[in-house]
């Protein structure tokens, strides 16, 4: 019967018995290494290295608070009344008296706007301006002979 | 230069390559061993050790820290290793026992192990084992690797590693004692 083989009484060879490299090959390795990685940039990292020098527990509720912080911003700004949605109802609330206001004052209304305007609805015009005989005397002198056609 | 220092370095454009360099000279022969331990060949040896620090050098802005930077790269040259072996099988078509005779062959024309009948043996039983088991069984038992660094470098547990260390020893002890079988012939399978 063949003795049997045991590896812990076989004398180990360190390392492998394989040849050795050619001469000079480690003092050569780092400068073809180095050549290699001057054409391979290095990957950038996705997030900033302090982040990963945190622990664990940190990133990992730093990342929770992210992420219920973008839920909840994306839901307030969801509950949000849109602009469109809301104008009439905005516009309703407005009080006649302010939106002519607005309108005379601030929208650079031409007289032919407000020409127009007794021809649609000749009650506003008495209604909003309430003007007297007098002021509308008075008005109507001011105006150059042309404009005073319109009305 | 300690681990963190060249880390520390790597960090500035102006002291990077410094760093670097201090790193490839701190780790090349550890790499190129563990490298040439599972390819055999020399040229493919020099091939990988390369790409493992073209690799070190393009995520080592990455590294964590939560592992010592020697077992990132070793594990880096690790996956290199079985993935050049995987697809050497398929790019050629060849099955697990070729590319072993191919190892084997390689070792043979070695002038290191001429003329040493048992320790040609071992080595053929060392190459008739799968892959990751002989890797398993080269960080135990040349680099004397303890199991929990092993488990980092490989990503399997303690008690797997243990199990497949013994398994590789009994099988080599095996073949060794009943070797007089010239030709070679694989049973494992991966």
């Amino acid at each position: 019967m063949k003795p049997s083989f045991r590896l812990d009484q076989h004398p180990r060879r360190w390392p492998q018995p394989l040849s050795s490299p050619p001469a000079g090959y480690f003092e050569q390795l780092p400068t073809r290494v180095m050549a290699q990685v001057a054409a391979a940039p290095t990957r950038r990292p996705l997030l900033p290295a302090w982040l990963w020098q945190m622990p664990a527990a940190v990133r990992t509720g730093l990342a929770s608070t992210v992420l219920l912080g973008t839920f909840a911003a994306s839901l307030w700004l969801n509950s949000a009344p849109t602009g469109p949605a809301a104008q009439p109802v905005t516009l309703a609330n407005v009080p006649q008296e302010q939106l002519l206001n607005y309108l005379t004052n601030e929208a650079h209304l031409t007289l032919l706007d407000l020409a127009e305007l007794p021809a649609q609805n000749l009650a506003s015009t008495q209604q909003y301006l309430r003007p007297s005989a007098t002021e509308l005397t008075e008005a109507l002198d001011a105006q150059p002979a042309e404009e005073t056609t319109i009305l | 230069m300690e681990d963190h220092e060249i880390l520390l370095k790597f960090q500035h454009p102006a002291s990077r390559n410094l760093a670097f360099n201090q790193l490839v000279r701190k780790y090349q022969q550890k790499v190129y061993w563990h490298v040439r331990k599972m390819v055999i060949d020399h040229d493919d040896a020099d091939d990988l050790t390369q790409d493992v620090f073209v690799k070190v050098w393009k995520h080592l802005e990455n590294f964590r820290q939560d592992a010592q930077l020697f077992t990132w790269i070793y594990r880096i040259a690790t996956n290199e290793c079985l993935s050049f072996l995987q697809s050497k099988r398929r790019k050629f078509f060849l099955p697990l026992n070729d590319v072993g005779s191919e190892l084997v062959a390689k070792l043979e024309a070695d002038p290191a192990i001429a003329g040493d009948a048992i320790e040609l043996k071992l080595q053929r039983a060392i190459l008739r084992l799968p892959d990751k088991q002989r890797l398993v069984f080269n960080l135990r038992y040349y680099d004397e690797m303890p199991y929990e660094q092993m488990a980092e470098v490989t990503g399997t547990s303690v008690g797997a590693l243990k199990a497949s260390y013994h398994h590789a020893v009994r099988k080599i002890e095996d073949y060794v004692t009943n070797a007089d079988i010239p030709s070679y012939s694989s049973d494992e399978v991966d």
